[in-house]
């Protein structure tokens, strides 16, 4: 389980996270929509360790994220997936895929890499194995992503814009990966712009709007209009989502 | 040998060395910059056979030890041209050339730093070359360059430790000889090196000052 | 004014060792210098404000104090410590603690410009900090440093020249010798400083090949 609890994060002065409260269990998929500066990515970055938390608290399953050893262990549980892939270029797909594996669980080389390649080809990608992120298109990097991320077992993925920076083809081929995963139990929590695709695959939708977080309920009721839509901001920033 | 200590007295002939250093550090310095911007220059008006032979001792004198610069005038000319050569002489020879070749290549950078259509807007208003040079070129050229000249000064100070090699008494000589005298080298290559320390440092500080007026005074820093 | 260089000839073999000595001291003090200023260069951007000021403190002297005194400092103190090394291996030491400075920046510049993505998805990962930097964030900044590592390996080079004075008979103290022996200083002093032209260009070139070997995965294939 991952508690969010009374989270506040200023950068400076300015606030991005004011009081956000989330809970997410095991098998739940969790989407978090909102405009640019609400504080979503954020949120994530803060449950990962990348931003340090200026209040409240983050526990991912009973490790306090701003527990520098505590943090370690909760890192190993949790895989995250960039907008921007931030593979490391110097290594090849599967060096990049095995690397934690091999360094922090300590695992084999032999077990490591046989992983990954069954990663791989379950995301398609199975013969570009031996090539380099430099080589690969925008859509094939960010499923090496997800392998990296998942080569590690993580209990939850998190998953932080992932197809923004994708064309539309490369969207669609990252997003039918994501949706078998969903399928398949895997615990995850999204911050997205695809709102059909929120629909689709999440079992709850959260709303953040200016740091707040304004709406929390399973994705019927969300789209219901006496639920979400009953917000002036939801309705608001779906209508602009669809006008799009 | 009588192994004698430190005398108050050594701090003058310390001091007498660094001065040593630091006017033939000026002195090329100067000649050099003359001589690299007139090379830039003669290479701007694209002459034709000057320009080549230009490049290449410049190139031949950036990528060659000074040390083996020096010996060559110092011990080499004499022996070409029968003429005698002092240490001083053959030493402020060889540092104003290799200051003037490595000059030549940050000039050259500079003018060509400046945007083609900057030079041809100027031709076809009818300025001349030299006068494109004057009052276009050089003034952009020297502000882009000014950072690296001062870079390159520095450089050169140290450098002209290398001339105690040929028997000018500079600092490092007379390190040589406190070191042969109180046999404690510890305390004089510090010294030594602590004196050539501070003059860099004076250096890059006058620079830096010089810079913050020169840019203080003209307004269009980088369009 | 005579120009003979054909009495060179005999010598050629003892000058051909003194080079070999040159290439080995600074292969040698190419590696030193590397991993010296990979040290440095994680210090400097440490987040430990101690080793960012010491790290900064040795760079800054190193960078501006001349070699030869450096060179002197080890090759006459050490022996007063009780530590008896030859002219080669003091030689190595002095050009990698000097080389080390500059490598250092150089690498330096080569961790900063690491995109913080990479590093982020490493660190959420869960990789030590030994490991992050040993696997993601040297390699990195190496292959990018290849070129301004050339040329700190050039500059070594050149500098090498200076171990003569210390009693090394590399490339320059051969020529030295066989001056002393042909009476010819012109013609070995010219023909010394082709020699070396001709080094520096060699290593450039194996620079700009090793730099496209090593980043050849990194570029974008062309579609």
């Amino acid at each position: 389980m991952i508690r969010v609890e009374n989270v506040r994060k200023s950068f400076g002065q300015t606030p991005v996270l004011d009081g956000v409260d989330l809970t997410i269990a095991p098998g739940e998929v969790v989407s978090i929509l909102g405009s640019s500066g609400s504080g979503k990515s954020t949120l994530i970055r803060c449950i990962n360790g990348l931003e340090r938390l200026s209040g409240g608290r983050i526990m991912v399953d009973e490790f306090d994220v701003s527990m520098p050893k505590e943090l370690a262990e909760a890192r190993k549980r949790s895989g995250t997936v960039f907008q921007l892939f931030n593979l490391y270029p110097h290594m090849t797909v599967l060096g990049n895929i095995t690397l934690a594996p091999i360094e922090v669980l300590k695992k084999p080389r032999g077990e490591a890499e046989a992983r990954a390649r069954a990663l791989l080809e379950s995301v398609g990608l199975g013969g570009r194995a031996d090539a380099y992120p430099a080589q690969l298109s925008g859509g094939q990097r960010q499923r090496v992503g997800i392998c990296r991320a998942l080569a590690m077992q993580p209990r939850y993925l998190l998953l932080d814009e992932v197809t923004s920076a994708l064309d539309p083809e490369m969207t669609a081929e990252v997003l039918t990966i994501l949706a078998k995963l969903a399928q398949d139990g895997t615990t995850m929590l999204f911050v997205t712009h695809e709102v059909e695709f929120a629909r689709q695959i999440s079992d709850r939708i959260v709303f953040l709007d200016k740091g707040r977080l304004l709406v929390d309920l399973p994705t019927k009721d969300f789209f219901d209009n006496s639920g979400g839509m009953a917000q002036p901001r939801v309705a608001q920033f779906l209508s602009k989502m669809r006008k799009d | 040998m009588r192994f004698t200590d430190f005398t108050a007295f050594d701090l003058v002939l310390l001091a007498q060395g660094l001065g040593v250093n630091l006017a033939l550090f000026l002195g090329t310095s100067l000649i050099g910059l003359v001589i690299g911007i007139a090379w830039a220059i003669v290479r701007y008006y694209r002459v034709p056979v000057l320009s080549a032979f230009i490049t290449f001792f410049s190139e031949l004198l950036k990528n060659s030890p000074v040390l083996v610069q020096l010996f060559l005038v110092f011990f080499g000319l004499p022996g070409l041209l029968h003429i005698r050569v002092t240490p001083v002489t053959a030493a402020a020879i060889t540092l104003s050339a290799n200051t003037a070749a490595f000059v030549y290549v940050i000039a050259v950078s500079g003018i060509e730093s400046i945007g083609r259509d900057q030079l041809e807007a100027a031709r076809v208003f009818g300025l001349s070359r030299w006068q494109v040079l004057r009052h276009i070129v050089a003034p952009q050229a020297a502000a882009f360059a000014l950072g690296p000249l001062i870079a390159l000064l520095v450089n050169q100070l140290q450098v002209t430790s290398l001339i105690s090699v040929i028997g000018v008494v500079d600092l490092t000589k007379i390190g040589n000889i406190l070191n042969m005298r109180t046999l404690k080298p510890f305390v004089v290559w510090t010294a030594v090196g602590l004196l050539y320390f501070a003059a860099a440092k004076l250096v890059a500080f006058a620079g830096s000052r010089f810079e913050k007026r020169l840019r203080a005074h003209s307004a269009w820093r980088g369009l | 004014m005579r120009l003979d260089l054909s009495v060179l000839l005999p010598h050629l073999g003892f000058l051909a060792h003194g080079a070999l000595l040159t290439a080995e001291a600074c292969a040698l003090a190419l590696i030193g210098s590397v991993v010296m200023g990979a040290f440095v260069a994680i210090a400097r951007t440490s987040s430990s404000a101690l080793l960012q000021r010491v790290s900064y403190l040795y760079v800054d002297i190193f960078r501006n104090v001349p070699f030869i005194v450096q060179l002197f400092f080890l090759y006459y103190g050490l022996p007063e410590v009780g530590i008896y090394i030859d002219a080669f291996t003091t030689g190595v030491i002095a050009l990698s603690i000097a080389g080390g400075a500059y490598a250092s920046d150089v690498i330096r510049a080569g961790i900063l410009a690491i995109d913080q993505g990479i590093i982020e998805a490493a660190e959420v990962s869960g990789l030590s900090r030994r490991v992050l930097f040993t696997r993601i964030v040297l390699p990195i900044a190496l292959r990018t440093s290849v070129r301004p590592l050339g040329s700190v390996l050039i500059n070594m080079t050149l500098t090498s020249s200076i171990l003569s004075t210390i009693t090394l008979n590399e490339l320059t103290g051969s020529a030295q010798i066989v001056v002393s022996q042909t009476y010819r200083p012109f013609e070995v002093y010219v023909v010394l400083l082709v020699v070396y032209a001709a080094l520096t260009y060699l290593v450039s070139l194996a620079i700009a090949l090793l730099h496209r070997r090593l980043n050849r995965d990194m570029m974008e294939a062309v579609t």
